[in-house]
């Protein structure tokens, strides 16, 4: 390894790998008796395993995540001189999405759950907006009762950055199955991961969902006729094969997650200084990541890695002080609650191989670090 | 006797050693630009005798992140030649530029002759494709291009290895993009594919376009795309990379078997130029071929997996209809895509395989 790991690193993508070694090369194995490694049968399967998981008749299977916001944006004919809204605090790809598109991204602020607040997207809305997408962060629902509202109130498209949050529901309903076409990523960061890149994008439009399959491959109707001029963005069958063997296990590892977050909860209550996500009862958050807000954070994260913890911090630079941003001339005040709490949060490690004794460990070194 | 055009089953043959790579790599969970992939990116480098190689997700997109890169976008004009995969047109529409064509020439590859007639004060850059494996005449491309300011991007996504003279292709372009999807001359087991180039500060950037243009974990220099090799991709191009230089011997052998075997039938079958000091590496042995689709049929039902590249040529797809060309603009990639055959021409035939589809060919026009 290049550094010294802590002893509970933030991800540890070989503990969940190396329990899984025979059932991923078995899967590999029978990629090969076929050799279709281009749109092979284990993509159309776990397609259609991943759209029943989503609720939603279709599913397409691409090269990333961001590759699925930026062909839902194309297959919905967005562009130059669109705008789109998106929130402030997020990976960079939901704004870069609308950019590469030679759209203009409109930044608006988050709420408290660190989602895009409906009301602030209200006040971004222009005759030019076109769309908005919100951001399930952290592997928590949106409030996408508000959002659909606004959409519908002004005629935009919604396309639901559902990144972190396979399997998460909203009202009982998963999330990517709100908008017009959706947009998960199969990063080996997310919670359910190939082993390396791949993306989703769900609809239940069959028009969408037959553009985004041409999309994907190089604007092909058939091997002949190239119907538009586009770019090759397939998920690949041997990551496809792989996804499956992942999804026999997916509902466990999201309820072990839920139940770290509930351990952290129950151990971290009252914590002076410490201010945890709820977890209200109309949401199932997945917990991608375990988000808390804490005073003197760069402290704690000091505190914690010297107890063997590592962390880390889901977004340290809100995407509207980011070098990439200048051009939209935004400026530091101007997105008050994701700035604050871009100087608080703190992602502490939620995936499901860790231990209770590790647990343990996390939860009384955050409670020493606060005298508790 | 079966000939087939796809060798993956071949290249299974001694699986094991592959599985035993990936039981190694896939506890590791290295899974994005990992350590095998940086060592991939070497290997690619030094077979290419260039100082970068950079691991993207297609050659398609080697060829969309050249371009972006170098500035192309809106407004601008791209030549190419309509006589390719339509990959390259996609990947010139990518960055939001118009692509221009010019015709094909002998040899399929795009006329230099009749690059400047399509030069106008929006044209930004020049595709030349390496079709089939052959060469363009770089040094006649580099000159029209010094002269007009103009930057090159070789699509070498069917050339790793070609060369003229000993030069190797992409030695001459800002950059050349190579495909490493299954059927290339050096393949992984995906869609894959690597940007080459001896500029370092165009190098520099492209590692981080790649990487949604992440200066580090934190900072955003630059709207990037997520278009990362996948490094259990690199596994596998490690293990394959060795053996590139064997792979297109062998290529160049059956080729030149071919050649010579078809040599008396002129009347059926036009060779295309082979141009002294070049270095064709035939991922296609194509031919232009009298009664071609009979030929097609008579191969196939003998067992021969031969096939078409491609039936239409790029100014002719739906997707250039905006373009506004028509039929007869381009008279040689019209008249290829009529009469191209291509022969199974890869590494793993064996000499009866190439002797099988000489006969069958020869049965045909002279039963």
């Amino acid at each position: 390894m290049k550094k010294d790991r802590p002893k509970i690193p933030y991800v540890d993508l070989a503990r969940q790998h190396a329990p899984l070694k025979r059932e991923l090369l078995t899967a590999v194995e029978q990629v090969l008796d076929h050799g279709g490694f281009i749109l092979g049968p284990q993509v159309a399967e776990f397609e259609a395993q991943f759209a029943k998981l989503v609720q939603v008749p279709f599913a397409v299977g691409l090269n990333s995540g961001t590759d699925a916001l930026i062909l839902a944006l194309r297959a919905l004919g967005v562009g130059p001189g669109d705008e789109v809204i998106t929130p402030v605090n997020s990976f960079v790809a939901s704004a870069s999405c609308v950019a590469l598109v030679g759209a203009k991204p409109v930044l608006a602020d988050v709420g408290p759950d660190y989602n895009l607040d409906p009301a602030a997207a209200a006040v971004a809305i222009t005759p030019r907006t076109r769309a908005i997408i919100p951001v399930h962060l952290t592997g928590r629902p949106a409030d996408m009762g508000g959002i659909m509202a606004l959409a519908r109130k002004h005629k935009l498209f919604v396309i639901e950055d559902a990144a972190q949050a396979v399997a998460a529901h909203y009202r009982g309903q998963p999330v990517g199955s709100f908008g017009d076409v959706n947009a998960f990523s199969l990063h080996p960061l997310k919670t359910l991961n190939a082993c390396g890149d791949g993306g989703v994008a769900t609809t239940r439009n069959a028009e969408l969902a037959e553009k985004i399959q041409i999309l994907r491959n190089l604007g092909l109707k058939t091997r002949e006729n190239c119907v538009e001029w586009s770019s090759n963005s397939r998920l690949d069958t041997l990551q496809a094969a792989m996804l499956l063997v992942k999804l026999r296990h997916l509902e466990a590892w999201t309820e072990q997650r839920r139940a770290n977050a509930s351990f952290y909860r129950e151990r971290l209550a009252g914590v002076p200084g410490v201010q945890l996500p709820d977890d209200p009862p109309h949401l199932r958050s997945v917990y991608h990541t375990f988000v808390v807000q804490v005073d003197r954070r760069e402290e704690l994260r000091d505190f914690l890695l010297a107890r063997g913890v590592g962390t880390q911090v889901h977004y340290p630079n809100p995407i509207h002080l980011q070098d990439c941003a200048k051009e939209l001339g935004c400026k530091p005040g101007q997105f008050p609650v994701a700035e604050a709490q871009a100087r608080r949060i703190l992602s502490l490690p939620v995936y499901p191989e860790l231990t209770e004794a590790e647990l343990e460990t996390v939860a009384k070194g955050v409670r020493e670090f606060f005298g508790a | 006797m079966k000939v087939p055009f796809s060798y993956l089953d071949r290249q299974f043959a001694n699986l094991e050693d592959y599985l035993a790579d990936l039981r190694e790599f896939v506890p590791t969970g290295d899974f994005t630009l990992g350590e095998p992939l940086e060592q991939f990116e070497a290997s690619f480098a030094k077979l290419m005798e260039a100082p970068h190689a950079i691991g993207v997700g297609t050659g398609t997109d080697a060829i969309a992140l050249s371009l972006k890169n170098l500035g192309i976008g809106p407004g601008d004009e791209v030549i190419t030649t309509p006589n390719t995969f339509v990959a390259t047109v996609g990947a010139i529409v990518q960055t939001g530029a118009r692509p221009v064509f010019v015709d094909s020439t002998d040899g399929y590859v795009i006329d230099v002759t009749k690059i400047e007639a399509a030069l106008t004060p929006h044209t930004k850059a020049i595709v030349p494709v390496h079709y089939t494996g052959n060469v363009a005449d770089m040094p006649a491309i580099m000159a029209i291009a010094k002269a007009r300011g103009l930057h090159v991007v070789e699509d070498a996504c069917q050339a790793i290895m070609g060369a003229i003279d000993g030069k190797l292709v992409g030695s001459w372009g800002a950059t050349a993009a190579f495909s490493l999807h299954p059927l290339k001359n050096l393949n992984v087991w995906s869609d894959g594919g690597v940007i080459v180039t001896h500029d370092d500060a165009l190098a520099a950037k492209l590692r981080k376009y790649r990487n949604h243009g992440l200066r580090n974990r934190d900072e955003v220099e630059f709207y990037g795309v997520n278009c990362r090799l996948d490094t259990i991709q690199a596994v596998i191009g490690n293990r394959l990379i060795p053996t590139t230089p064997e792979i297109t011997r062998k290529r160049i052998a059956n080729a030149a078997r071919y050649d010579a075997a078809f040599a008396d039938l002129g009347e059926f079958i036009k060779i295309p130029v082979r141009r002294p000091g070049v270095r064709h590496v035939y991922h296609l042995y194509s031919l232009h071929v009298q009664r071609r689709d009979e030929l097609l049929a008579h191969l196939v039902k003998n067992g021969v997996q031969a096939k078409i590249h491609y039936p239409i040529p790029m100014h002719l797809q739906p997707a250039s209809a905006y373009l506004g060309y028509k039929p007869g603009d381009f008279p040689d990639a019209e008249h290829h895509s009529r009469v191209c055959i291509t022969l199974p021409g890869h590494s793993y035939l064996t000499e009866d395989e190439v002797g099988y589809t000489i006969e069958q060919v020869r049965k045909f026009y002279r039963p």
